[in-house]
């Protein structure tokens, strides 16, 4: 007998996830908060699965506008998909609105170690939305994101600037000035000075890596580990070509600058 | 020759744009181009003093934008030079008066009249009123102090350039961007209190135009109304024409940016 393909599978998987960590829930509050945040830039995200995290919310009323928050979050192109760290009383309603509501497991994941509004997705495990709590192990966050490619950009990344590689490996031909910031879900090579702030790994890929000519950043991160350079930076690699990588586990993990040798 | 539209910008205030402009602006004139310069910084009009023309204002920018006068009306003619028109700014408006349409429509028709530069001198900052100065620029002068808070200033408004100018929102060759360093003591340098004029080249990357040093004749100069380029014998004129000179593509080698002790002579007899 010829195999006869089923007309549906189930399948378990991981998907990676926005976290949207909300410390208000009144949607007026937080229209105003993200019109200050992305400056009314619709379209900011690019219809990542967001989830609602309300854990932290200061205090939670009575009934929730769900689907005035989805619509709100769909504005700057975020999709809500679930809703974690909510009562009870509030489950029902987030469920009529499409959302699926997990359970205790799923929110004790990560407290969001946000340095940067983008820099705080989480690895999540959604195997059967609207169905609740799925009780899986989440996704270990050193497993590679398949890559997407790399960003070139052309030019110097000038103060007030912001560049964002999103899920791919970002390369800077020219310096990024101080008070500039440029970020990227892989890794960043910067072909010229970097004075600014380099934020790697902003998806949590601890493996990322940044690589520069001229190492003067204000602020180096890598999947939400960061260093700053108060005391000065390193005479052994001021200047000088350098990278930085995240060494050690979990808690311990610092950011490790090696001068490179470039021949 | 089509009209070059030049905003002369820095971010930070005081830091000499409108010097530079009202120099630059002459200096074009002198050789012979004719010239129109701009002040974009209404409510806090300075151009109209420096030039020296403050008693003849009697219509301005905004009256032009909102069609309250026509250009032939309120383009003030330099009394220094032949080819050199002022168009003041307004002293009573806010910069919101300021419209796109406004603007764009005040410079095309300068290049009717034949212009051959524009130099659009910016306000500090960068709100409306700086933004409208270098939206329709071709180049741009950006004028620098040889120290930090300035270089970054310059660094913003060099990537606001780079994305709120209508050649880069329409994708064009960017605008073209050069240097100017001001206020420059090239004995403080050597005494390790001011940043060198390639420090801050390095800095922000940009081809540099001239270093105009530091002087009094400049002071002098804004006080007595007739721009710093025109003064005889004094250092902060012959950079400027040097700016002015390479700008038109001459070669020219940099001046007064190294510091000779005074020798002996000099001590005793004073210097120029």
């Amino acid at each position: 007998m010829p195999f006869m393909a089923k007309p549906i599978e189930f399948k378990a998987g991981t998907l990676t996830a926005m976290s949207a960590v909300l410390r208000e829930v009144d949607n007026v509050r937080l229209a105003d908060a993200l019109q200050v945040m992305l400056g009314g830039m619709g379209e900011f995200f690019a219809g990542e699965p967001t989830i609602i995290d309300i854990s932290q919310a200061k205090s939670l009323p009575d009934r929730v506008d769900w689907s005035g928050l989805q619509s709100l979050l769909r504005r700057y192109g975020l999709q809500p998909v679930a809703l974690r760290g909510a009562p009870e009383h509030l489950h029902d309603a987030a469920r009529r609105a499409g959302l699926a509501v997990l359970g205790d497991e799923a929110a004790k994941l990560k407290a969001a170690t946000t340095v940067h509004p983008v820099a705080a997705p989480v690895a999540e495990v959604m195997a059967e939305p609207a169905v609740g709590s799925t009780g899986a192990a989440p996704a270990p966050a050193d497993s590679l994101p398949p890559s997407v490619g790399t960003m070139v950009v052309d030019r110097t990344i000038r103060s007030g600037q912001q560049i964002y590689a999103k899920g791919a490996d970002l390369v800077i031909l020219g310096a990024v000035s101080n008070g500039a910031e440029v970020i990227a879900d892989g890794s960043i090579h910067c072909y010229g000075p970097l004075r600014g702030r380099a934020i790697a790994g902003a998806a949590g890929n601890r493996q990322a890596r940044i690589f520069t000519t001229n190492f003067g950043p204000e602020l180096i991160s890598v999947a939400g580990v960061f260093r700053t350079f108060e005391k000065g930076i390193p005479a052994a690699i001021a200047g000088k070509p350098t990278q930085a990588q995240l060494r050690g586990e979990d808690d311990k993990a610092a950011l490790v600058l090696d001068p490179l040798k470039l021949d | 020759m089509t009209t070059r539209i030049i905003v002369v910008t820095s971010g930070k205030g005081g830091v000499g744009k409108t010097t530079t402009s009202a120099s630059f602006a002459s200096g074009l004139a002198l050789r012979g181009f004719k010239t129109a310069v701009i002040d974009f910084d209404v409510g806090l009009r300075n151009l109209d003093l420096i030039m020296g023309c403050e008693r003849r204002v009697v219509y301005d920018f905004v009256n032009v934008i909102q069609g309250e006068a026509n250009l032939h009306q309120a383009l003030i003619k330099d009394k220094h030079c032949e080819n050199l028109f002022v168009l003041p700014a307004s002293q009573t408006r806010d910069k919101d008066a300021l419209s796109e349409e406004g603007v764009e429509k005040v410079l095309k028709e300068l290049e009717h009249m034949g212009f051959d530069y524009v130099i659009c001198d910016s306000p500090a900052g960068i709100e409306h009123g700086a933004i409208m100065a270098l939206t329709f620029a071709d180049e741009a002068l950006i004028v620098t102090n040889p120290e930090v808070s300035s270089i970054r200033d310059s660094d913003r408004i060099l990537g606001i350039l780079q994305s709120k100018s209508r050649r880069a929102k329409e994708g064009r060759e960017a605008v073209k961007e050069h240097l100017v360093v001001t206020r420059y003591s090239a004995r403080r340098v050597e005494e390790g209190e001011m940043l060198s004029y390639k420090d801050v080249q390095e800095l922000l990357r940009v081809p540099l135009l001239g270093v105009i040093p530091e002087s009094e004749t400049v002071l002098q100069a804004s006080n007595s109304g007739a721009p710093v380029i025109h003064t005889k014998e004094s250092e902060a004129a012959e950079a400027y024409q040097d700016v002015v000179s390479r700008f038109l593509g001459e070669e020219r080698e940099m001046r007064f940016v190294t510091y000779e002790k005074p020798g002996l002579l000099k001590r005793i007899f004073g210097g120029a």
